[in-house]
């Protein structure tokens, strides 16, 4: 059998399709548990909602920038493979690079050589074992973490709201920095497009922000319009490289 | 429920609950995260050369080995335990993870740091795996002929959504201490220059964790001693009153 035969066969589906139905369950039962908590700390029903409806409204655009992410892949390693992989610990970024690495050990250029199985198989195991680290570190430090953090703070929540409020905001600036800053051996430091799309978006999101002040019900709105106008913006100014 | 009740539940009943699930699904994700490979090799005798997958994974491991680490250090403080279960499992976390349950956050008016919180960030972030899997799924099912008759144009403009995405999310939450926020940019900027003109080469992969790791944890003991000397003063400006 030809390799991406093999990589779109049914047997694959059934096999990628059960560490989906784990993270589909994981989601189903950490949602009803933390819905049950919201119930008995006191929560209203009409908060929570509030929350499903923007979280599920910021859902959508970078769903769509996975999907084209997943473009490539169902190309490389087949449509199983890269419908598991974006569903389960991996990233856009990592998967192709993770896959190329296992296919040139067997002389295969993923993208431009045609698959053989072993560099199938190859590209998969190395997917798989490259990334299961995150998810072994991550589980077994949580506790520990905890642990560490409540110390720092002794229990108030005042200051873990400070220490939560601080990680936010300097999180997003590395982010933002890493679009705003790009730079190449041809001609160095370049304003990018991508800075340009940061910058919008910023910009957006303060005139959002402004209006939803005035009309709340836009507000839960805000995020997704304030970056699609600075995507499509971005996208037709000839401003950045 | 008063607030020691709440902590009293939250720390006694939510949390020991979720700390087993989250530990228990985590291995079992790891475990099932080997049935695609072990099925292409039962099922379709398609085998990575044994010799050289070791090669492979050192090769992966040095680019990402440290993110291993760092990543789940990085965003504990924003995702929490419950959080850093579903986030690394799920994956996908600076571009979904964290903007959707911090938005969550923001729709629902609870402060993060807080047990309502990190239950509403919960919810997001659980809403936002679901949303990823469908639309995936729907993607796949679609499948190459589809997708691919999508217009070059829609498929390059999507490159700026998660910048966009990314200033937004920064305005929104920055906003609030204008001043630290522009100083932690300045910060992260500085950074990646320095990156760039490779004063960090000898480091592995710092591009990749280098700024945000020091920005947050450089932002949390920034953010902590004005807190506590603000408290100083307000102690002292109480002493004098006296």
């Amino acid at each position: 059998m030809d390799a991406m035969q093999i990589a779109n066969s049914i047997p694959m589906w059934v096999a990628c399709g059960i560490p989906v139905c784990l993270i589909i369950f994981q989601s189903l039962l950490f949602m009803s548990k933390a819905r049950q908590a919201s119930k008995d700390i006191g929560l209203s029903d009409d908060t929570v909602k509030k929350a499903i409806r923007a979280s599920a409204i910021t859902s959508i655009g970078p769903s769509l920038v996975i999907l084209s992410g997943m473009l490539s892949l169902l190309v490389t390693v087949g449509g199983p493979v890269g419908w598991m992989r974006l569903s389960l610990i991996g990233s856009v970024m990592f998967e192709g690079i993770a896959a190329g690495i296992g296919t040139q050990q067997v002389g295969v250029t993923l993208g431009a050589d045609p698959m053989t199985p072993t560099a199938l198989a190859m590209a998969v195991w190395t997917m798989v074992l490259c990334s299961i680290g995150w998810v072994i570190f991550a589980t077994f430090s949580a506790s520990r973490m905890e642990k560490i953090q409540h110390k720092i703070t002794g229990g108030s929540t005042k200051r873990m709201g400070i220490i939560s409020g601080a990680a936010i905001v300097a999180c997003f600036s590395s982010f933002v920095a890493s679009h705003l800053i790009k730079a190449n051996a041809d001609v160095g430091f370049y304003f990018s497009k991508n800075a340009v799309a940061a910058i919008l978006g910023a910009l957006f999101m303060f005139i959002m922000m402004k209006i939803s002040a005035k009309h709340k019900k836009l507000s839960e709105w805000n995020l997704t319009i304030a970056m699609v106008a600075a995507m499509i913006l971005t996208a037709i100014l000839p401003i950045g490289a | 429920m008063n607030k020691e009740q709440k902590t009293e539940y939250f720390e006694n009943t939510y949390m020991p609950k979720m700390h087993r699930y989250g530990k228990l699904i985590g291995v079992i994700g790891v475990l099932v995260s080997f049935i695609p490979p072990i099925v292409l090799a039962v099922v379709f005798k398609a085998i990575p050369d044994w010799g050289k997958l070791p090669a492979a994974f050192l090769t992966g491991a040095a680019a990402f080995g440290f993110l291993w680490i760092m990543e789940p250090i990085g965003y504990f403080n924003i995702l929490g335990p419950v959080g850093t279960y579903m986030a690394f499992l799920s994956g996908n976390i600076s571009n979904m993870r964290v903007p959707c349950s911090s938005m969550a956050q923001v729709s629902a008016g609870v402060e993060p740091g807080t047990e309502e919180g990190s239950l509403i960030a919960t919810i997001g972030m659980a809403v936002s795996v679901l949303i990823n899997v469908t639309i995936l799924t729907i993607g796949v099912i679609l499948g190459t002929v589809v997708l691919s008759k999508l217009p070059a144009g829609v498929v390059g403009a999507l490159n700026y959504l998660l910048p966009a995405l990314f200033g937004a999310l920064l305005m929104q939450f920055g906003i609030k201490d204008i001043k630290y926020a522009i100083g932690m940019l300045l910060y992260c900027c500085v950074l990646y220059v320095l990156i760039y003109l490779g004063v960090f080469s000898w480091l592995p992969s710092a591009a990749n964790w280098l700024p945000i790791i020091t920005a947050v944890f450089g932002g949390i003991a920034f953010k902590l001693i004005v807190d506590s000397k603000k408290d100083k003063a307000a102690a002292a400006a109480e002493k004098k009153d006296e």
